[in-house]
């Protein structure tokens, strides 16, 4: 059996004694498992203190017949012991550490032998018992009973029995034990003998040992009383700690009552400085005995009073909206002084109501007499107004074929009867029209625009200038509040009664009106400062209000710019650079006067955008003389003119892109256009009428020096440069025709792969046939030609374009070139032939200088 | 253009100008024309620009022919030299060359319109290069005074000069064509020939 082996092997060396063991397998059981021994051994060790009782899973070793520890538990640490079944007999049985371990015994009572075992060892050994668990009661029953477990352990188990008071002798108890018989010889022999000789030695000792007892006592004695002075001292020593312990516990209670007043104090002062700081808030609202006064019985109709009751209201508004702790409200004083506040408010909110309730019922009907008579009077005035500045445009374009002082002194003459109309002291700027006009006596075309624009610009500042007069007037009076009707009706009369001529009179009012409105401006300025009036109503009432002053405003100015620019369609240009600037001026203002600005803006726009496109049916539909020669079409003329006068009344519009796009268009049509002319007319040649018109659109667009032009310019150029070539090249077909043929010939046949040298066998290109045809072409005839082409270039291009020079110049070229080319094609294809023209380059030239010289 | 017609006819100068390849009468008459400076240098054959400018107070119209500086036949030129009434002979200031070449057209000019007294500026161009002057004012004026004309520099770049020298140009045009006129009212002259001012 193993049994021992194991004993002796494992647990021994370790001063470990097996207790019980079982063989057992694990489950699930693993193959091989049943190959090799597996022992569960409870083992106690007496070593350690108190004895501990392990659990050992014992294995055979892989190699050898050895064994080994697998795994240690402590028994302590087995929580339970499942034992499967109280009832039916099972080997299996499960043990609870950390981990459950499920195991299966060889044998049902080797199980229940290893359980019963593991039950006394626990209740010996352990305080916390593991539980045992679906275990026969019998097995643990048996400790219940000490007597029944001490006869059956006997049987069962011997050694756990004498295990009880037997102690297996150490190494070195067995070497004393062994020295001390091997001391006695006789012990072997005779026990009794050694008994005896033990007692005896053992009685000397103890009597050694009562002796060196008694003997030490004095000693004894001695550290005794040490030890009591000891003692003493200590006591002393505690007691003085202790009192010293008692005064410091009195001081630092003393300090902690001083600390906690000091924070006590520090609350106290911060406390009173809030208190001090509400209090001072709370002092400082109060209302000034004035200010209650003005609240109370103010004068509202006075604009001193006025002032006053605006600055106690002002001052009142202030205390109750002042910030207020709201549990200061419940001051007694506090709340008294709020009650006065809203009393003094209400009062004054009733007084202020009731007073403007009057002042408004009173203002209506004001405002309804003020519109609706000056209305109809301002109807009257802007249609006078507009109806002299139309007269003096017809005027001024009466007078146009005339000349000299007598028209310059008409449009003098109407424009002071325009001047005459105006109102309020606005005749003087008018006055200024006259004199410019005068100015302009020389060019009388420009000084007719130039009336034009002074006119127009006249009129839109006039109507601008009487619009914003009106417009501020109505502000400020109609916000005005309280003033006696018979003066406002004084107000309005004087306004209206205000002639030039007016002179004492119209100071008077002057002076009389600054005076008042200064006094207005306070006023309203206060008022909006306050937030009683919002500008945005103010705004929208003084549209409606101004609209109904001039009815008539925008129908009149539309009236004015239609019929100017019945007059000239020009004016247009001048309509819209000058129209786009008052709407710029009057943007901002968002006023009625913008609104009819604007709209008349769009109508000038309308119609400058008809003036360009008449321009184009103008330019579509123009007709050239066919008797003469075509030189430069009017439209292109009409059109530098154009750029000249647009540039001048454009320069530095923000229109300036209105016209760039107008540019564009017309260029568009006049390229066109020149085209169908050069194919239309009889007289001159589609090349001289491309060039010299596409000469001037490219100078004129050099001159624009406009970028949205660019390209068009880069076009006419090209277009020029072809013509100028094509013109060219197509005269000079004629002056050398029929040797110009021949080369061609030549050439179309070297082209084909004839080598040049026996292009002269061929018939048609025979040297007879050049020679023939040199002929035909003596240096006098050569020279009469050129003088014709001279001549015919001269009168096929016009005068004004310059070009003649040009042309020339190219003809000259291309002539020599071709002399030239045709000379060496006469060394290439007919050498050693002695072959030239009848003239020679020097006739050529000397040709030409004496054309140049017939001029 | 019918309206021009009614007009007063304007007084019309022509100009010609003349010089080497390259040494900016083109330059010289764009900038003078357009107030533009053209960097890229393009060989010109010959073009005509015309421009309404105000001399002392009255309009009057400037017809420039631009020639080809490069030239194989000076025969060529004569036809234009023919039409002018007065000549800008431009060289360059930093091409020796340039300037030895104002002597043929001077002559040439003199040959075809036969008249000593022809309204002339000698012309230095591209005055802005200084630093790289190979001909010297000393030897310019020197020139001139030999021909009797002003020389005046320039330059086309930064445009100094360059309404001075047309203008000038012009006035001594003018100057002629009264003399001329005068002359043409006492007895017949040689002088009379040459193309007046008016629109046939």
């Amino acid at each position: 059996m193993s049994r021992q082996q194991i004993q002796n092997t494992l647990f021994l060396p370790n001063d470990e004694r097996l207790i019980t063991m079982i063989s057992v397998s694990k489950i699930p059981r693993k193959t091989n498992l049943k190959k090799r021994g597996s022992w569960l051994c409870a083992v106690l060790n007496t070593m350690e203190s108190p004895a501990k009782v392990y659990i050992y899973h014992v294995k055979k070793s892989d190699r050898g017949e050895g064994f080994k520890k697998k795994m240690s538990w402590l028994l302590r640490d087995l929580r339970k012991l499942d034992g499967k079944s109280a009832e039916k007999p099972s080997p299996e049985f499960d043990l609870h550490f950390e981990k459950t371990y499920k195991w299966s015994a060889a044998s049902v009572e080797e199980k229940e032998a290893f359980i019963s075992s593991l039950w006394r060892l626990s209740h010996r050994f352990l305080i916390q018992k593991p539980e045992f668990e679906n275990i026969p009661e019998r097995l643990l029953e048996d400790i219940k009973d000490p007597h029944t477990l001490r006869e059956k352990s006997q049987s069962v188990d011997d050694i756990s029995i004498e295990g009880e008071d037997y102690q297996a002798l150490s190494a070195k108890e067995e070497a004393d034990l062994e020295l001390l018989m091997s001391e006695c010889q006789v012990a072997i022999s005779n026990a009794e003998v050694f008994t005896e000789q033990l007692s005896k030695q053992l009685s000397v000792l103890d009597g050694a040992n009562i002796h060196s007892i008694m003997g030490s006592e004095d000693q004894v004695l001695n550290l005794m009383r040490l030890l009591d002075n000891g003692i003493k001292e200590a006591e002393q020593i505690e007691e003085k700690l202790d009192s010293y312990d008692k005064i410091l516990a009195n001081v630092k209670e003393q300090m902690e009552v001083m600390r906690d007043k000091d924070t006590l104090m520090t609350l106290r002062n911060k406390n009173h400085q809030r208190l001090l700081e509400e209090l001072q808030n709370l002092v400082v609202i109060r209302l000034d005995m004035k200010h209650i006064q003005a609240l109370m019985d103010g004068d509202l109709t006075t604009p001193a009073g006025i002032q006053e009751c605006t600055a106690a209201a002002q001052a009142l508004h202030r205390c109750m909206n002042a910030d207020i702790h709201p549990s200061l409200l419940r001051l007694g004083g506090v709340e008294e002084q709020q009650k006065r506040f809203k009393k003094l408010s209400t009062n004054f909110s009733k007084r202020l109501v009731h007073h403007l309730n009057n002042l408004f019922i009173h203002q209506v009907t004001y405002v309804h007499v003020y519109m609706s008579s000056l209305s109809k009077l301002y109807s009257r005035e802007v249609s006078d107004f507009i109806e002299n500045a139309k007269q003096k445009l017809v005027a001024a374009k009466e007078s146009k074929g005339k000349l000299g002082t007598a028209t310059l002194s008409r449009l003098t003459g109407s424009s002071t009867s325009l001047a005459k109309l105006d109102h309020r002291g606005r005749s003087g700027s008018i006055q200024s029209v006259d004199s410019s006009a005068v100015k302009y006596g020389s060019e009388l075309d420009i000084a007719i625009r130039s009336v034009f624009d002074q006119v127009l610009e006249k009129v839109l500042t006039e109507m601008e200038r009487v619009c914003i007069a009106e417009q501020d007037f109505c502000f400020k009076f109609f916000h005005l509040i309280d003033k006696n009707t018979p003066k406002d009706e004084d107000q309005e009369k004087d306004k209206d009664s205000t002639t030039e001529g007016g002179g004492d009179v119209e100071t008077d009012v002057w002076v009389a009106r600054q005076t008042y409105s200064a006094a207005e401006g306070e006023f309203i300025t206060e008022n909006l400062g306050q937030g009683l009036l919002q500008k945005r109503a103010a705004v929208t009432v003084e549209i409606n209000m101004m609209a109904e002053l001039f009815p008539q405003l925008e129908t009149e100015l539309d009236g004015f710019l239609t019929h100017a620019d019945k007059q000239n369609d020009m004016y247009s240009m001048y309509m819209l650079v000058r129209m786009s600037q008052h709407v710029i001026n009057n943007q901002d203002m968002g006023s009625f006067l913008g609104k009819t600005f604007g709209n008349c803006l769009i109508k000038v726009k309308r119609n400058f955008d008809k003036f360009i496109d008449a321009m184009m049916q103008t330019i579509r539909e123009t007709k050239t003389s066919k008797k003469s020669r075509c030189g430069i079409i009017s439209f292109v003329h009409s059109f530098e003119e154009f750029t000249n006068l647009a540039e001048s009344i454009f320069k530095g519009s923000d229109r300036h892109a209105d016209l760039d796009k107008a540019y564009t268009k017309l260029v568009r049509v006049i390229f066109e256009q020149i085209i169908r002319v050069a194919q239309e007319h009889q007289k001159t040649p589609r090349e001289v009428v491309l060039m010299e018109n596409f000469h001037r659109m490219f100078s004129i667009l050099s001159h624009l020096k406009n970028p949205c032009l660019e390209n068009d310019r880069k076009e006419a150029k090209q277009r020029y440069t072809e013509n100028l070539q094509a013109y060219t090249v197509n005269l000079l077909g004629r002056p050398l025709e029929k040797l110009h043929t021949f080369f061609e010939g030549v050439e179309a046949r070297i082209a084909a792969g004839v080598k040049p040298e026996e292009v002269g066998y061929q018939l048609a290109f025979s040297k007879q046939e050049l020679r023939k045809l040199i002929k035909e072409y003596p240096g006098k005839e050569v020279k009469k030609t050129l003088e014709h082409l001279n001549k015919k270039v001269e009168k096929q291009l016009c005068e004004e374009e310059n070009l003649i020079q040009v042309v020339w110049h190219e003809m000259q070229n291309l002539f020599i070139n071709q002399y030239k080319y045709y000379d060496s094609l006469m060394t290439k294809c007919y050498p050693d032939s002695n072959i030239t023209l009848e003239f020679t380059m020097d006739n050529v030239l000397q040709y030409f200088s004496d054309i140049a010289q017939s001029h | 253009m019918s309206k021009a017609k009614t007009h007063q006819p304007t007084v019309i100068h022509k100009v010609i100008m003349v010089g080497s390849g390259g040494v900016g009468k083109s330059a010289l008459t764009l900038q003078f024309m357009y107030d533009e400076f053209v960097e890229d240098y393009e060989p010109t054959k010959a073009d005509s620009y015309r421009k309404k400018v105000v001399l002392d107070g009255e309009e009057v119209q400037i017809d420039i022919l631009d020639t080809a500086g490069q030239e194989d036949y000076a025969a060529i030129r004569d036809n234009y030299f023919r039409s002018g009434e007065g000549f800008l002979c431009v060289f360059s200031i930093k091409e020796q060359e340039s300037f030895q070449a104002t002597q043929d057209f001077r002559e040439q000019i003199l040959r075809v319109k036969n008249d000593e007294n022809i309204p002339f500026l000698l012309v230095g161009n591209m005055v802005d290069l200084a630093e790289q002057r190979q001909v010297s004012v000393q030897e310019a004026t020197k020139r001139a005074q030999e021909w009797k004309v002003n020389y005046v520099e320039t330059s086309a770049k930064t445009r100094v000069n360059v309404d001075k020298v047309f203008y000038d140009l012009m006035r001594e045009i003018r100057a002629r064509k009264m003399e001329a006129s005068k002359q043409s009212n006492g007895k017949q002259n040689k002088v009379s020939r040459k193309i007046k001012c008016t629109v046939l």
